[in-house]
């Protein structure tokens, strides 16, 4: 009986230890959450990201541009998942799998016209409603000139 | 009995409807010749109205413009030369829209239940004056700003009072603008300056607000006389510049704020005889570059006088309430440097939660340690020339007559009492 209980709690240990740690978005606090970047308060909730680090803090962002510039600056060894506001439906998407779009003329917090998609398809139908951007995947931000663009 | 309170009631119920003017302002737009003066007689009028012409819209007291549906009040599309003056005016989205104007003049505008007061993009030579403009209750993130100006160029904007929005001054992309004796309380930012170029700021009183200046990616800024205060919340400053370059703040009363003045990857920025009163930390430098200084400041009960990272900014000439040297030179400048470097402070540029142990006993006993140890420091965080008393306010003995009676009274009266009970 006690070979089968030290069996068991192995077991579950082992299962733990393998399993893949899921992160989940947390809510935006209006009052108390600032650009980790930039320090502007969020309230354009719309194209907030958030990064969830694997010690189980959170790092809030108010425009897509600040959370590169994070990962830029820190890497991406200490990141459990990165999270951005879907620009069609208000709900967090992974930025590593997201499409993005970029025009000059796409208004963000910090100016910097891109915005993000949960497919190619929704920022193409996105495009043909509001105008043409240039698609963009999670590799292209990385070389990205962050900035305004005349 | 029930018929007369019904009738009341009708009555009541009659008399409360909005009753409308019936001129109507958009056809004497469009009948008037370019430049003409077109006065609205007092009165409400419902409906949106579109200026593409040079023309004077003026008001009288009690003219009232309210919008219908999303549309603004007035939108102004092209055209030169448009004014539009006193008058009271409500859209549900924006008040006034303004787009590719050359000449735009607003004044004595009152701007109520608006999410957006005014909204103006591609303008040039716009002058906006007098306006006053209350939002509401809600958080910053359901109501827009005050006043919002994209990619134009030569703006004024003064005199105006605005409360209870998202950003009282909302400036982007924007060429020379001047920005003064306007007062903002109880909003996200006092002004909000974001990519422009030739930015002043003199003379703005700006109170209760998360953070009094929000200046980022604009160069050439003159920021001089204002009054900052109150803005103590968990995230707020008095002033904050992000990716400023060659900015000059001087003459500025930077009181009882959270952070005074923080600088954030900025250059060039010279902070110069301003009074930093009663704030938690006076200054803050994160990332900052190139002959970064703060001179001839007056710091005075502040909890922290500056904090930086490692790379710090230049202190010099400053006077500080809580230097202990002494001069034995008798020349104004203290014989031992000043030191604000503070281990704890750069804790808190770190981790802004620690402000809450900011005047601890072990904090304290830190800063101490602190203070004694670097001392030979010569660039970051360290004032070498610490003024004593920069100005001191002389007041003459005076003499209040009414005063003097009455003690004199209350005296002589005590002494009888008193000789009376002996006798």
């Amino acid at each position: 009986m006690k070979r089968w209980i030290v069996m068991v709690v192995i077991s579950c240990v082992l299962l733990v230890g393998c399993g893949d740690k899921t992160y989940v978005p947390r809510e935006i606090v209006g009052e108390t959450d600032v650009c980790k970047i930039c320090n502007m308060s969020i309230v354009h909730n719309e194209y907030a990201g958030q990064i969830a680090l694997k010690n189980g803090d959170f790092e809030m962002f108010d425009d897509l541009g600040c959370l590169m510039e994070y990962i830029k600056a820190n890497g991406e060894n200490e990141i459990g998942a990165a999270f951005i506001k879907d620009a069609n439906n208000d709900e967090w998407i992974d930025v590593f799998k997201a499409t993005f779009i970029y025009n000059k003329e796409y208004w963000t917090p910090m100016n910097y016209g891109v915005l993000a998609f949960k497919t190619k398809d929704a920022a193409v139908d996105w495009m043909a409603l509001k105008g043409e951007g240039q698609v963009l995947v999670y590799q292209d931000l990385q070389n990205f000139n962050w900035g305004i663009h005349q | 009995m029930m018929k007369k309170v019904g009738s009341v009631l009708l009555f009541l119920l009659f008399m409360s409807q909005t009753v409308y003017a019936d001129f109507d302002i958009q056809k004497a737009i469009d009948r008037a010749k370019p430049g003409a003066t077109i006065t609205i007689p007092a009165g409400q009028y419902k409906g949106n109205f579109v200026l593409t012409k040079k023309i004077t819209l003026r008001g009288i007291q009690g003219t009232e413009l309210v919008a219908l549906g999303n549309e603004p009040v007035f939108r102004i599309d092209g055209g030169s030369t448009v004014t539009i003056e006193n008058m009271a005016l409500s859209g549900n989205k924006q008040a006034i829209v303004a787009s590719d104007v050359d000449g735009l003049e607003l004044r004595n505008l009152n701007i109520k239940d608006s999410h957006t007061g005014v909204y103006i993009q591609r303008s040039k030579n716009v002058h906006i004056q007098h306006i006053e403009m209350t939002g509401n209750n809600s958080h910053f993130s359901k109501k827009g700003n005050g006043l919002a100006i994209f990619k134009s160029e030569d703006v004024v904007v003064e005199d105006t009072n605005i409360k209870l929005v998202q950003d009282g001054i909302y400036v982007e992309e924007v060429k020379n603008i001047l920005v003064q004796n306007n007062r903002v309380t109880n909003s996200r930012y006092g002004t909000h300056f974001m990519y422009s170029s030739n930015v002043q700021a003199f003379h703005n009183t700006y109170r209760n607000n998360v953070t009094g200046f929000m200046v980022m990616m604009t160069n050439d800024i003159y920021v001089k006389d204002n009054h900052l205060e109150n803005h103590n919340g968990l995230n707020s400053y008095g002033m904050l510049l992000y990716d400023a370059q060659q900015a000059v703040l001087e003459l500025n009363t930077i009181m009882n704020n959270r952070t005074g003045v923080a600088l954030q990857k900025s250059v060039g920025i010279t902070i110069a005889s301003n009074d930093f009163r009663m704030n938690q930390t006076a200054l803050e430098g994160i990332m900052v570059k190139g002959n970064s200084v703060a001179t001839n400041n007056q710091f005075t009960g502040n909890i922290l006088t500056a904090r930086a990272d490692r790379q710090g900014f230049l202190l010099t000439n400053n006077y500080y309430d809580d230097y202990s040297g002494i001069d034995l030179k008798n020349d104004g400048i203290g014989d031992v440097p000043y030191v604000a470097v503070s281990s704890f402070g750069q804790w808190m540029v770190r981790q802004p939660v620690y402000q809450y142990f900011v005047a601890s006993p072990s904090v304290v006993l830190l800063t101490s340690l602190d203070q004694q140890i670097n001392k030979t420091e010569k660039t970051v965080l360290v004032d070498v020339t610490p003024k004593l008393m920069t100005h001191q306010i002389t007041k003459k003995n005076e003499t209040n007559f009414q005063q003097l009676l009455i003690g004199l009274l209350i005296v002589t009266t005590s002494m009888w009492l008193w000789k009376r009970g002996v006798s």
